[in-house]
């Protein structure tokens, strides 16, 4: 058994169906992708898996726990984080802050030992602090660490959300789009990012992503959807001789 | 000779303890305890009426300091200040004056009982955002004076409770320098506290459902609980200044907390500046002096031309206005943006950069 279990999710808003019966497993330490024309449900997907959505029907299994009805933060703090593929930052914050709200669920204090801010308190802030460093460090980003994340270029607010995700110490991170709009460069550093991350911390990555050269080279496996379908599932090789996947790119082939 | 302006050069941050400090530069923490000092000493030399003054603006700055906490680091317009002053003023009247507690029980639960109430009327805060929930506060404000003015048989009606003014053994706070200093230590832990809340988790996770409340539930935190506790921690603050103000004019009325009040602080957080503490103070001073310096104004003019005055004395909601539109328009983020621009010209000066 994986460490995520989709089993027959279905999540229907009004009458467009937006996933149907979709069921897969995702392994612990794997790179997985998800790809898929745009519209076929990728994002909702992962919008399931975090808890912005809940399916209509089916459910989902994290570590043999079934979290289909809990709330996102309740989910976070499970160890499922995410990145967006619109950034979805903490503008006026810091890149400190911002990670260190990455950290949110792995600290504890509360409303008063905040406001006084005494030993304890103070010691959990530097030792917490101290591990935003190595993401900081692990990211490269050391000479922006105390710049408004509002301020900073795309490619940079990008690797910063990478970064608060990466904070919270995920068991399984959800990267939804991490290279859109990067030039070939950025690409090239954010796929050994993600590597990096896979093979440092062996964190489990679902990763969404229209670069089809970047998904082949980094998953272990591919799902493909296709208006909310299940098309194939399999290793990169076994994708690209999917003839269903093969159809849903490039049309059917006496049409062309 | 080094250069008097220049702060940030030769000082250096060794560890994470003085990175993470409030006030970072010894050079910017002298100036925090000179400005501190003045503060404490100025009573001894000045009038009671200036004293006075003073002390209403404290009382402003600590409601302000609470209605920032929700609305300028949490992002939820509340037009119910008015009534939640009110709150914390009655329930100190009522346990002071019909159950005879002493003032130090009765402030603390004052604020407890006002942080309850507010903390209830937050609740729709996870369903309404924006002006809708600010509707929804205005409801708290009809509600709650309401209330206030009708169930005579505990506040007393629209007649109001007369108060008395604290007492420490055989110390009565009944000159306006005692009183004073009662203000100026509740103002000091109150503006501590706030600035340590928004250094630690809990202030952080306020700040992040003002920007990105997706965003913040997906780092798990847990949008309801923060939303509820901004109210709850807002309306402590602004129920310790309505017992205080309470106890300091030493009558409380359904009048004196009304929707226009509300206003007024909201106007103290817009001109002071949105998510600061010591723009809340600012404001304070600002909003409560104003009044007052146009007065003296319009009566040094009326020397000159005895008709004006008639026709000025109205100008006060009009200038009011004029300074908050004057403010939306060249500086949102208030006072507190003015001051950190002075600083930061100032930090490379003579050098533009």
């Amino acid at each position: 058994m994986g460490i995520l279990e989709i089993k027959d999710a279905t999540l229907k808003f009004g009458g467009v169906t937006a996933l149907d019966h979709v069921s897969y497993g995702v392994q612990e330490g794997e790179i997985f992708s998800l790809i898929g024309p745009n519209g076929a449900g990728k994002t909702s997907m992962l919008n399931c898996i975090s808890g912005l959505y809940k399916p209509s029907s089916g459910s989902i299994y994290f570590k043999g726990e079934d979290i289909t009805r809990y709330k996102p933060h309740k989910r976070a703090s499970r160890g499922i984080a995410r990145a967006f593929q619109n950034i979805e930052l903490f503008p006026q914050l810091s890149v400190l802050d911002n990670l260190m709200l990455g950290r949110h669920v792995r600290m504890k204090t509360g409303l008063l030992a905040g406001g006084i801010y005494w030993g304890k308190t103070q010691r959990e802030e530097i030792e917490h602090r101290k591990k935003v460093e190595q993401v900081i460090d692990f990211l490269e980003i050391e000479d922006i660490r105390n710049t408004p994340v509002g301020t900073l270029s795309y490619g940079l607010q990008k690797r910063v959300e990478t970064g608060r995700a990466l904070a919270l110490e995920p068991e399984i991170l959800l990267l939804d789009e991490p290279m859109a709009g990067m030039n070939s460069e950025e690409k090239e550093d954010m796929a050994r990012y993600i590597i990096d991350i896979h093979e440092e911390m062996n964190t489990t990555i679902i990763l969404i992503e229209h670069d089809m050269g970047v998904v082949m080279d980094l998953s272990d496996h591919i799902a493909v959807l296709d208006f909310g379908k299940l098309i194939g599932y399999g290793t990169p090789e076994e994708i690209q001789n999917n003839s269903k996947v093969i159809e849903a790119y490039l049309g059917e082939e006496n049409a062309v | 000779m080094r250069n008097p302006f220049v702060m940030d050069c030769g000082e250096f941050h060794v560890n994470y303890k003085q990175d993470l400090a409030i006030w970072k530069i010894t050079r910017v923490r002298m100036r925090v305890f000179i400005l501190l000092a003045v503060f404490a000493v100025f009573p001894m030399f000045a009038s009671d009426y200036i004293i006075g003054l003073a002390t209403l603006c404290g009382i402003a700055a600590i409601g302000a300091i609470g209605l920032n906490i929700l609305t300028g680091f949490t992002g939820q317009i509340s037009i119910g200040v008015g009534a939640f002053l009110g709150v914390g003023g009655y329930t100190s009247a009522i346990l002071t004056a019909k159950l005879g507690l002493s003032f130090w029980i009765a402030m603390p639960t004052a604020g407890i009982v006002t942080a309850i109430v507010g903390g209830l009327f937050g609740l729709p805060s996870l369903r309404l955002k924006g002006l809708y929930l600010a509707i929804a506060t205005l409801a708290a404000q009809v509600i709650i004076l309401f209330v206030i003015s009708r169930w005579d048989a505990l506040t007393g009606g629209t007649a109001g409770m007369v108060l008395s003014r604290p007492e420490l053994g055989s110390f009565v706070f009944y000159s306006e320098r005692s009183y004073y200093y009662l203000m100026f230590v509740v103002l000091v832990i109150t503006a501590i506290f706030t600035l340590n809340l928004f250094r630690s988790r809990v202030g952080r996770a306020f700040i992040a459902v003002r920007d990105r409340d997706v965003a913040a539930e997906v780092m798990g935190i847990d949008l309801f609980k923060y939303k509820v506790l901004a109210f709850i921690v807002s309306s402590f603050f602004v129920g310790i200044a309505g017992a205080l103000l309470g106890h300091y004019t030493m009558v409380v009325s359904p009048e004196l907390y009304s929707i226009t009040v509300s206003i007024e602080y909201l106007a103290i957080i817009l001109v002071g500046g949105l998510g600061s503490v010591f723009g809340s103070i600012y404001g304070a001073v600002f909003i409560t002096l104003l009044p007052v310096v146009l007065r003296s104004g319009v009566e040094l003019m009326s020397g000159v031309f005895p008709d004006l005055s008639a026709v000025l004395i109205g100008m006060k909601e009009v200038v009011f206005g004029l300074v908050i539109i004057l403010f939306l328009i060249y500086e949102p983020q208030g006072l507190a943006k003015i001051w950190k621009n002075i600083k930061d010209y100032f930090k490379l000066w003579p050098f533009s950069y």
